[in-house]
C-alpha cells in the first residue's frame, strides 16, 4: 500500500499549480474570514471568494434562500462589496495563508468583467481569476452571458487581454448543450473550466400561493444537483483538453472521488460548507484516505479514469 | 463582539417532551467545549447525518448549564414546518450537530435602569434567558425587570412559568382567553407613559409586525430598545448572505446586514419594517 505522505496531489491550472484539488465554492464562504476559526487554509489548493462586481451591490430582498428537497434555493442577487473594498480590506487578511487565492469575477457587461479583471490583476494576492458567466446580460434584455457560445468566446477572449493571471470559466448548467460552452471557453484561450453552477429553479408557498424566494427564482445547489452536474463534467471532459474544476453538490470524499473519475482535475465543496464549516477539510482527507487504499500513487491517474465498458462477470 | 467557534458540538438529546400543542422542550447534553452563550445568540442545531432536513435551523437558547462532565442546553421550539417537525421527533439518545453560539448578543445595561422584556410567542425563548442573565449576575439580582408576554390564545401561551424571577409579569391574549386582550404591545403602550427613558431600558423579541408596532410606537422616544429578529438562514456564520434584513446606516441609508453575523440583535431604530 502507498504511503499517504507520497501521494502527489498537485494539479496545474494554466500556470498555477494547486498543491490539492481541494477548495470552497464562491458563494459558500464568504471573502475567507469567518471560516478561518474552523479551516486551516494553509492545507487548501486554494480558497475562492465571494462573486466581485466593479461597484459594491446590496444584493436581492429577502427571502433569498429556501430548503428543498436533498438542497436550496438562493437568490442573493450578487451582493458584495465591491472590487476596490476587496482588495483593500478583505486581500490582505487572505495573504497571510499558504494557499492561492482564486476571485471570483462577476459583471453585467462585457465591459466591467474586462474591468474587474484588470483591477484584480493589479493586486498581490490574487492567482487566478474565476469569470462567473451565470450573470444576466443587461445589454441583451438579462438573459445569462453563459448561455450563447458566442458570447462566451468575447467574454473569455476579452477577460484573457486584460489580464497574466489564469482564467477559469465558470459554466452555467442552464444551457442545451455544455461542452459546446465549454469549447468556446477554450477556443478563447481560457486555462480551465469549472462547473457546474446553480440550476434556476422554484419553490412556492401554497397556502399564500407565493414564492418562497423574494426574487421569484433562484439557484438550486447541493446533493440534488450532482447527478447532473457528474453528467455534465463528463460530458465536457470528452470536448475539451484544459482543466476541469467540477462542482455539484459534493458532501464527501465520495462525492468529490466521482467528479475525478468522470474527469474533473479539482473540485469545489459549495453548499456543504453551510451545513459543516468543516466540509473541505473533511473531504480532503477522505480523498487521500481513498487514494491511499486504492494504491493511486499521483491523483492524475484517476482523473478521467471511468471505465465505460462494464467488467464482465466471472 | 462576537465569539468565535472552532467546531461543530456533537449533542445527544436528553429529554424532548410536548409541552402544549406543538410546542416542544429539548434538552441537549453537549461536550463542555461548548461556550456558554450570552443573552441573545443562537445556535444552529441539526439531526446529525440527515439529509432531510437539509439545512440546520436556528435556535435561541433557553437554558444552559454547566455540569462536571459536560453542558446541558435547553430549546423551547414551535412545530411549525418540515425542519421543526423533525426536531420534534427526536428521541432520548438521538444525535444532533450544535454549532455555536452565534450572532451579536444583547448589550447589557448596568443595574441603574428598570428592564422591560416584551414577547410574542416563541419570543419568549430569548427573553426568559435574558432574565435569567441579569438574576444571576450579582448587581442585576434586585433589578426590577418586568416582563409582558403575549400569544394568540391561552393554549398558546408557553414558556411564562420561568418568568415568575420578574419582579412582575403581565400577559395579553390576542383571544382575550387569558389576561389583556389584545396585542402585547398593546398592553405595552397603556404603560408607556409610566417609564422613563433615561431610566428605563427594553429588549423585545417576537413576530415581525408586533416589532414594527413596537418601532412605531417608540419613534419619536429615547428608551433605548435592542430586539432580536429571525430570517431563514443557511450557514448562520455570515458566509452565505442569505439571511439578511434591511437597516439604516449611519447616514440613514438602506443597507442589508446579516441576521446571523450583525444581529439577531439590533436597535429597534435601525431597522427598516417594509
Ligand atoms: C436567531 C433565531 C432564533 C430563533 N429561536 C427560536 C426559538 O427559540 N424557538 C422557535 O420555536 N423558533 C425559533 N426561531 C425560528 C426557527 O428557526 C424557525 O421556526 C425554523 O427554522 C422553521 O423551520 P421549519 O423547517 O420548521 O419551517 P419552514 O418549513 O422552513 O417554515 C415554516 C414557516 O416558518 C417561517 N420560517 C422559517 N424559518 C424561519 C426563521 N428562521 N425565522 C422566522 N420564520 C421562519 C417560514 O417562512 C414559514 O412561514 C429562531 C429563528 C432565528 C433566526
Ligand atoms: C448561497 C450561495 C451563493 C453563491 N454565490 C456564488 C457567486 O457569487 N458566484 C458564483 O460563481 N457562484 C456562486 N454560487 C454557486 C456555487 O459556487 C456552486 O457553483 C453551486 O452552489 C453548486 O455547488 P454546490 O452544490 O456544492 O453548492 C453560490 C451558491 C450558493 C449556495
Ligand atoms: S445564514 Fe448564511 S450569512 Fe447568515
Amino acid at each position: 500500500m502507498v504511503n499517504v505522505r507520497d501521494i502527489k496531489t498537485a494539479v496545474k491550472i494554466g500556470s498555477l499549480v494547486l498543491k490539492n484539488p481541494v477548495m470552497p465554492a464562491s458563494g459558500t464562504f464568504g471573502y475567507g474570514e469567518e471560516f478561518a476559526s474552523f479551516v486551516d487554509y494553509n492545507l487548501l489548493g486554494a480558497i475562492v471568494v465571494k462573486g466581485l462586481s466593479l461597484e459594491p451591490r446590496a444584493g436581492n430582498p429577502p427571502p433569498r434562500i429556501i430548503e428543498t428537497t436533498g438542497g436550496m434555493l438562493n437568490a442573493i442577487g450578487m451582493e458584495n462589496i465591491g472590487v476596490h473594498a476587496f482588495i483593500k480590506e478583505k486581500l490582505p487578511f487572505l495573504a497571510q495563508f499558504n494557499c492561492a487565492v482564486i476571485a471570483n469575477v462577476y459583471g453585467e457587461t462585457v465591459e466591467e468583467y474586462q474591468k474587474v479583471a484588470e483591477i484584480l490583476s493589479g493586486a498581490k494576492g490574487v492567482h487566478a481569476l474565476e469569470i462567473n458567466i451565470s450573470c444576466p446580460n443587461v445589454k441583451k434584455g438579462g438573459i445569462a452571458f453563459g448561455t450563447d457560445p458566442d458570447t462566451v468566446h468575447d467574454i473569455t477572449g476579452k477577460v484573457k487581454q486584460a489580464t497574466n493571471l489564469p482564467v477559469i470559466v465558470k459554466l452555467s448548467p442552464n444551457v442545451t448543450d455544455i461542452a459546446e460552452i465549454a469549447v468556446s471557453a477554450q477556443d478563447a484561450g481560457a486555462d480551465a473550466v469549472s462547473l457546474i453552477n446553480t440550476l434556476t429553479g422554484m419553490s412556492v408557498d401554497i397556502i399564500s400561493r407565493t414564492s418562497n424566494i423574494a426574487n421569484l427564482t433562484g439557484g438550486l445547489s447541493g446533493p440534488a444537483i450532482k447527478p447532473i452536474a457528474l453528467r455534465m463534467v463528463w460530458e465536457v471532459a470528452k470536448k475539451v483538453s484544459i482543466p476541469i474544476i467540477g462542482i455539484g453538490g459534493i458532501m464527501s470524499p465520495e462525492d468529490a472521488v466521482e467528479f475525478l473519475i468522470v474527469g474533473a482535475s479539482a473540485i469545489q465543496v459549495g453548499t456543504a460548507n453551510l451545513i459543516n464549516p468543516l466540509a473541505t477539510m473533511d473531504i480532503l482527507e477522505g480523498i487521500l484516505a481513498y487514494l491511499e487504499v486504492s494504491d493511486i500513487m499521483d491523483i492524475k491517474d484517476l482523473v478521467g479514469s471511468l471505465k465505460t465498458e462494464r467488467p464482465r462477470e466471472e | 463582539m462576537m465569539t468565535v467557534c472552532k467546531a461543530v458540538a456533537a449533542g445527544n438529546v436528553a429529554s424532548n417532551r410536548e409541552l402544549i400543542d406543538g410546542h416542544f422542550l429539548m434538552n441537549v447534553k453537549l461536550p463542555l467545549s461548548l461556550e456558554r452563550p450570552l443573552p441573545g445568540q443562537f445556535l444552529m442545531v441539526r439531526i446529525r447525518g440527515r439529509r432531510e432536513p437539509f439545512l440546520g435551523r436556528p435556535l435561541s437558547v433557553y437554558e444552559f448549564q454547566r455540569h462536571v462532565k459536560n453542558v446541558t442546553c435547553e430549546f423551547l421550539y414551535r412545530v411549525v414546518g418540515k425542519g421543526t417537525q423533525f426536531l420534534s421527533q427526536l428521541r432520548l439518545g438521538d444525535a444532533v450537530d450544535v454549532l455555536g453560539p452565534l450572532g451579536r448578543p444583547f448589550e447589557i445595561y448596568p443595574p441603574n435602569r428598570k428592564i422591560v422584556l416584551i414577547a410574542g410567542g416563541m419570543g419568549i425563548v430569548p427573553m426568559t434567558y435574558l432574565a435569567g442573565h441579569y438574576r444571576s449576575s450579582g448587581a442585576g439580582r434586585n433589578m426590577k425587570i418586568i416582563c409582558y408576554a403575549g400569544a394568540q390564545n391561552a393554549d398558546a401561551l408557553v414558556g411564562i412559568e420561568r418568568m415568575q424571577t420578574c419582579s412582575d409579569t403581565r400577559i395579553s391574549t390576542d383571544d382575550g382567553s387569558r389576561g389583556y386582550s389584545g396585542l402585547v404591545t398593546d398592553l405595552f403602550a397603556r404603560d408607556l407613559r409610566t417609564y422613563d427613558p433615561r431610566e428605563t431600558a427594553i429588549f423585545a423579541c417576537g413576530p415581525r409586525p408586533m416589532m414594527k408596532q413596537l418601532a412605531v410606537m417608540l419613534k419619536d422616544k429615547s428608551f433605548p430598545c435592542q430586539v432580536s429578529v429571525e430570517e431563514r438562514m443557511a450557514c448562520g456564520v455570515g458566509v452565505c448572505l442569505g439571511c439578511v434584513t434591511a437597516v439604516k446606516d449611519d447616514w440613514g441609508k438602506r443597507q442589508y446586514k446579516r441576521v446571523c453575523k450583525e444581529g439577531p440583535v439590533f436597535n429597534i431604530q435601525d431597522l427598516i419594517w417594509d
